[in-house]
C-alpha cells in the first residue's frame, strides 16, 4: 500500500476481453437486470404495502408531482411520450374507482405501481456497446487534449498534442493497488466535483488506469442532442432526473445503483451531489446513492459470493475552472440555500459550446487517487483485506452480523453510510493536491482580508481595485509563511503538495499568478512591472482561495 | 439462554451483572484471579450476592469469543488501558454498551491550563478510536449500585446511534425490577452522566452546610441548566438532559448519601480536607476531576457558574460561603434559558 506514482501513458486493460466486463454482461441481459432492480425497489419500499389506502394515496401523489413537474419545469430532454403515460395512469386510477372499497383494488394499484417503476427504469437504464467504448477510447484523448492544450494549433499538431496531454494532466495514486483490487472486487470511484469538465477528466483517467468501464448517473438535461445522448447511453450512463424528488423515484434510482454494484459493475458517483459553488472542498455529502454501496456489500455477503466493494476517493485539482465565475456568483447569491435547479439550462449543446470556449489555454490539472477503502472506510491491502485503524484484520461481514447472523437493518446501515461519508471527506482533504495557483490565490486573498479584518466577506469582495493591490515585498513573506505551514501538513500526510511548491519563492509566485484561473476574461491575479500584484475579480480570487480555506491556516498564518 | 459479558467488578459492575443474570447467562471479567475465584465460589463480594448465572473469567479472549454483547463498567481513568488490552479480541460484530460516567482526557489535566475539544473524549468516542467496534452505546441513569443490588425497582436509559444496540440493551436488561428506556441522544446522555457528578458534590456541600430542600431544588434545576449549556456547546441537544440520565440521575445523586460525589461535598462542608476525603474513598469521585475539566474547557464559551464556584472552593481555597455568595449575586436570567440559548 501507499506507492503513489504518476501515470505517463494509458495502461493496458486489467481485463482485455471487453465482453467479459461486468458492465457488458449486466447491460447485455437488460431484462434480467431490470427485473432484479424492480424486486429491489419493492423490497426497499416497505411503505408501499402498508394498506390499500396508503398505496392509492402514494400513487395519486406521484401522479400529481409528475404532472406538476411536466407543467412547471418542462425540459427539452423530456420524453415526448411521457404525457401520454401519465394520462393513462390517471385513467387507470379513475377506472378503478368504480370498484374502490371492494376487493381487487390493491391488485390494480400494485399493477399501476409496477408500470410506474418500469417506466422509470426504462427511462433510466444505461447500455454498454463495445464499439462505442472503443471509439471513445480512441477519440477522447484527442478531443480532450484539444480542450486543455493551447490554441490555436495547426492540424498536424493534433496528434502530437496527445503526448503533451499527460504533461498537463497528471494522474497520480497507488495505481497498481487499484488495478489489483479491480481483479478481485468491484470498484466505486467517488470524485470531488468542481466543473463540468470533471466527467471527461475522470473518464479519461479511469480508462488510463486500465479499469473496466464504469456506470454512472448523468442528469437527463445532458441528453438533449440525440447522437450524443445515444453515445453517452452506450457508454454506461444512466439517466437521473433531479427534478423528481418523490420516494418511489429515489428508491428506484438507489436500487438501480445497488443492483449494478451487486452485478459487479464498477460505478462512479459524485458524493457531493452538484459542483462545489464556492471552490471549497466538499464539507457535506449526499448520502443517498452512497448508501447503496453498503446495501450492495451486504447483499453480496448474503448471496454468498462475498465479492468486496472498494471505494476510491478521487480529488480533481485544477488551476482553472471554466465555470468558476457562474459558480461563485451563484454561491454568493444563494449563500445558505441549496440551488437544486442550477443545471436546468445546461444542455449537452451548451456543454459543447462551453467546451469550445475552453480551447484557449489551460494550465492543466492533477487527478489524485486516494488509497482504496472498504465500504466502512477501512484501509485495504493489495489482496483486498480490510484493516482497522489499529492494524487489525477485519471481516466486513461482521458489521452486518447480529447474534451470528447477517441481518438487514436500514437504520444501522444509514449510520454506516455516515461513517463512510466522513471517511471520504477526510480522504478528499488529505489527498487534495495543492497547486501553485491555489497557494497564490490564498495568500493574496488573506493579505487583503487582513487589511480589512473588520469587514465581512461580502464587503471585501466589493472593495475598490486600489485597495486590493499587493506589493511583492508584502506578498513573498506571507507566501513563505503559508508554504511552511503547508509543508508541515504535507509531512503529517494531511495534504499533498504539487512539485511547483518546491520552487524558490519568486518563481513560485510568478508561476502561480500565471496559472490561477488563467483563461477567465478578467484576470484573477497579475504582476506588473512596478512589482505590484492586482486582481480584476475579487470574486474569482475568493473562489480559487477557497480550496485552502478548509485547512485552518488562517489563525496560524 | 443468551450469554452477555460485563467487564469490571466494582459496585456498579456487579450490580449490573446481577440484573443481567435475570435474563441471560453472564460472564464477568475480573483482573485479579482471587476475585475470579471468589465470584465463582459465590462468596458475597463488595456486599453483593452473586447470581447463579454469573461466571467470572480472567481471559478477554474467552469473554469476547463467547459474548458479542459486552458491558464495560470500568472507571474512566482505567478505561483506555482496559480497551488497549481488549481491542485485539474485538471485531465489528461486537456490541459494547458502557456504563462509565466519566471522560477520557488525553493529557494530564494538572499540567495544562486549557483543554481543546479534541483532547476530551467520551467513552463512546474512546471505544471508536481504540477498537474496531462501531456499534457502541452507553447505559446511564439513577442507578445507585447499592439500591440495584438490593433488588429495588429502578430504571435506566440505553443510548446509542444504533437502534440495534438500544434494542440489544433493552432485551438484555429489561426485567420486572428494572425498566430500560432507549435514546439516540448518546452524546447528551454521556455528557449528562459526567456533569451531574459535580452537581452532586455541590448538593453534598449544601446538605453539609445545613441548607434545606428549597436550596437543593434550586441547585438541581440550575445545575441541569448548566449541563444543557455545556452539552449544547459540544453539539448535543437539550433532550437527553430531560430524561433519566439528566434530571433522573441528578435527583438521585443529589439526594443520596450513597453517592460518592455527594459524600465528598458533604465532608468538605463539614470541614474535612479534600486530600483526606479522597484517600478515604475506595472508589473514584469523578466530580472533583470534572470540576477541573469544565474549567479547562471554559474557552468554548458555555455558562457554568456552579462549576466556577466549585473550582474556586476546591482548587483555590475559597470558603464555601464565598461560593454561595458568588452564585447568589450573579444576574438572574430567564427561568428556562437552556431551551433558547445557542452556541
Amino acid at each position: 500500500m501507499g506507492n503513489r506514482k504518476t501515470i505517463k501513458k494509458p495502461l493496458p486493460s486489467v481485463q482485455p476481453k471487453m465482453d467479459e466486463w461486468p458492465i457488458y454482461k449486466a447491460y447485455n441481459k437488460k431484462e434480467q437486470f431490470l427485473e432484479k432492480v424492480k424486486s429491489q425497489v419493492l423490497l426497499n419500499s416497505s411503505w408501499i404495502n402498508k394498506d390499500e389506502s396508503t398505496l392509492r394515496y402514494e400513487i395519486k401523489n406521484i401522479l400529481y408531482e409528475e404532472k406538476m413537474r411536466l407543467s412547471k419545469t418542462p425540459w427539452k430532454s423530456d420524453n415526448p411520450k411521457e404525457k401520454i403515460f401519465w394520462s393513462e395512469i390517471k385513467q387507470k386510477i379513475r377506472n378503478s374507482k368504480a370498484i374502490e372499497n371492494k376487493e381487487g383494488t390493491k391488485e390494480i394499484d400494485e399493477k399501476i405501481l409496477d408500470d410506474i417503476i418500469e417506466f422509470y427504469l426504462n427511462e433510466m437504464v444505461a447500455n454498454f456497446k463495445i464499439s462505442s467504448f472503443k471509439f471513445a477510447q480512441k477519440a477522447l484523448p484527442y478531443v480532450y487534449s484539444r480542450l486543455i492544450n493551447s490554441f490555436p494549433q495547426i492540424v498536424y499538431k493534433l496528434f502530437s498534442s496527445v503526448d503533451k496531454l499527460y504533461d498537463r494532466m497528471k494522474i497520480v495514486g497507488d495505481i497498481d493497488h487499484i488495478r489489483k483490487l479491480q481483479e478481485i472486487g468491484t470498484v466505486v470511484v467517488v470524485p470531488t466535483h468542481y466543473s463540468n469538465l470533471d466527467s471527461p477528466t475522470i473518464g479519461l483517467s479511469l480508462n488510463n488506469l486500465g479499469l473496466s468501464a464504469f456506470t454512472y448517473g448523468a442528469g437527463v438535461n445532458l441528453f438533449t442532442i440525440k447522437s450524443l445522448s445515444k453515445f453517452m447511453h452506450n457508454l454506461g450512463a444512466y439517466k437521473v432526473d433531479r427534478r423528481r424528488k418523490h420516494r418511489l423515484y429515489l428508491e428506484t434510482l438507489k436500487s438501480y445503483s445497488t443492483i449494478a454494484l451487486t452485478e459487479d459493475v464498477n460505478s462512479l458517483f459524485y458524493p457531493g451531489g452538484s459542483r462545489s459553488q464556492s471552490g471549497k472542498l466538499e464539507k457535506k455529502l449526499k448520502l443517498g446513492l452512497l448508501g447503496t454501496v453498503i446495501d450492495a456489500q451486504r447483499i453480496n455477503l448474503y448471496n454468498g459470493n462475498g465479492k468486496k466493494i472498494f471505494i476510491i476517493p478521487v480529488t480533481l485539482n485544477y488551476h482553472y475552472v471554466l465555470e468558476a465565475k457562474k459558480l461563485i456568483d451563484n454561491y454568493l447569491k444563494n449563500k445558505g440555500k441549496e440551488n437544486y435547479m442550477e443545471d436546468e439550462n445546461t444542455t449537452s449543446f451548451g456543454l459543447i459550446k462551453r467546451a469550445y470556449k475552453v480551447i484557449t489555454s489551460n494550465p492543466g490539472m492533477t487527478v489524485s487517487f486516494a488509497p482504496a477503502i472498504d465500504v466502512f472506510g477501512n484501509k485495504v491491502d493489495e489482496n483486498g483485506n480490510s484493516f482497522s485503524n489499529k492494524g487489525q484484520v477485519i471481516e466486513v461481514a461482521d458489521y452486518f452480523k447480529l447474534n451470528g447472523k447477517l441481518v438487514r437493518d436500514v437504520q444501522r446501515d444509514s449510520q454506516y453510510t455516515q461513517i463512510l461519508g466522513d471517511k471520504i471527506l477526510q480522504e478528499f482533504k488529505e489527498n487534495s493536491v495543492i497547486l501553485s495557483s491555489n497557494l497564490v490565490a490564498y495568500v493574496a486573498f488573506q493579505i487583503i482580508r487582513n487589511r480589512f479584518s473588520q469587514f465581512s466577506v461580502f464587503d471585501i469582495l466589493s472593495l475598490p481595485k486600489d485597495e486590493t493591490i499587493i506589493k511583492v515585498s508584502e506578498f513573498l513573506p506571507k507566501l513563505e509563511a503559508v508554504r511552511t505551514k503547508l509543508k508541515k501538513l504535507a509531512e503529517d500526510k494531511k495534504i499533498i503538495l504539487s512539485s511547483d511548491l518546491d520552487f524558490e519563492g519568486n518563481k513560485l509566485m510568478k508561476i502561480g499568478i500565471e496559472k490561477v484561473g488563467s483563461s477567465h476574461p478578467k484576470y484573477v491575479l497579475r504582476l506588473n512591472k512596478k512589482d505590484e500584484i492586482s486582481t480584476q475579480s475579487m470574486k474569482l480570487l475568493y473562489y480559487y482561495h477557497n480550496k485552502l480555506s478548509s485547512y485552518e491556516l488562517e489563525e496560524q498564518s | 439462554m443468551r450469554k452477555v459479558a460485563v467487564i469490571g467488578t466494582g459496585n456498579f459492575g456487579l450490580a449490573l451483572a446481577n440484573l443481567l443474570a435475570i435474563n441471560n447467562r453472564v460472564l464477568i471479567y475480573a483482573r485479579r484471579k482471587e476475585i475470579v475465584e471468589k465470584i465463582n465460589s459465590r462468596e458475597i463480594h463488595k456486599g453483593q450476592n452473586i447470581h447463579e448465572r454469573i461466571t467470572a473469567v480472567n481471559d478477554f479472549k474467552e469473554l469476547t469469543d463467547q459474548c458479542k454483547l459486552i458491558f464495560p463498567i470500568v472507571p474512566s481513568s482505567n478505561f483506555k488501558d482496559m480497551l488497549v488490552q481488549l481491542s485485539p479480541f474485538l471485531t465489528p460484530e461486537h456490541i459494547l454498551i458502557h456504563g462509565t460516567k466519566g471522560l477520557h482526557i488525553d493529557v494530564d489535566i494538572d499540567k495544562v491550563d486549557r483543554l481543546d475539544k479534541t483532547q476530551v473524549l467520551t467513552m463512546t468516542e474512546l471505544i471508536l478510536k481504540e477498537t474496531s467496534v462501531v456499534r457502541v452505546g452507553c447505559i446511564s441513569g439513577p442507578n445507585l449500585a447499592k439500591e440495584l443490588s438490593a433488588n429495588q425497582i429502578g430504571g435506566t436509559v440505553v443510548a446509542s446511534r444504533y437502534n440495534e444496540v438500544i434494542l440489544a440493551g433493552k432485551k438484555a436488561l429489561n426485567s420486572h425490577v428494572f425498566r430500560v428506556y432507549g435514546s439516540n441522544e448518546v452524546l447528551g446522555v454521556e455528557i449528562a452522566s459526567v456533569l451531574k457528578n459535580y452537581i452532586a458534590v455541590a448538593a453534598g456541600m449544601l446538605e453539609g452546610m445545613g441548607y434545606g430542600d428549597n436550596s437543593k431544588a434550586l441547585l438541581i434545576t440550575r445545575g441541569m441548566a448548566e449541563m444543557v449549556f455545556f452539552g449544547k456547546a459540544f453539539g448535543s441537544s437539550e433532550k437527553a438532559f430531560m430524561g433519566l440520565a439528566g434530571i433522573g440521575d441528578l435527583m438521585a445523586t443529589c439526594n443520596s448519601k450513597l453517592s460518592r460525589n455527594f459524600r465528598v461535598g458533604y465532608r468538605l462542608a463539614k470541614g474535612e480536607k479534600l486530600s483526606e476525603i479522597l484517600s478515604d474513598l475506595n472508589e473514584v469521585a469523578e466530580g472533583i476531576k470534572t470540576i477541573k475539566v469544565v474549567k479547562l474547557l471554559s474557552g468554548y464559551g458555555f455558562n457554568s457558574p456552579i462549576a466556577d464556584a466549585l473550582y474556586k472552593i476546591v482548587y483555590e481555597d475559597w470558603e464555601l460561603e464565598q461560593g454561595i455568595e458568588y452564585l447568589m449575586n450573579l444576574p438572574v436570567s430567564d427561568d428556562t434559558d437552556f431551551f433558547t440559548q445557542t452556541y
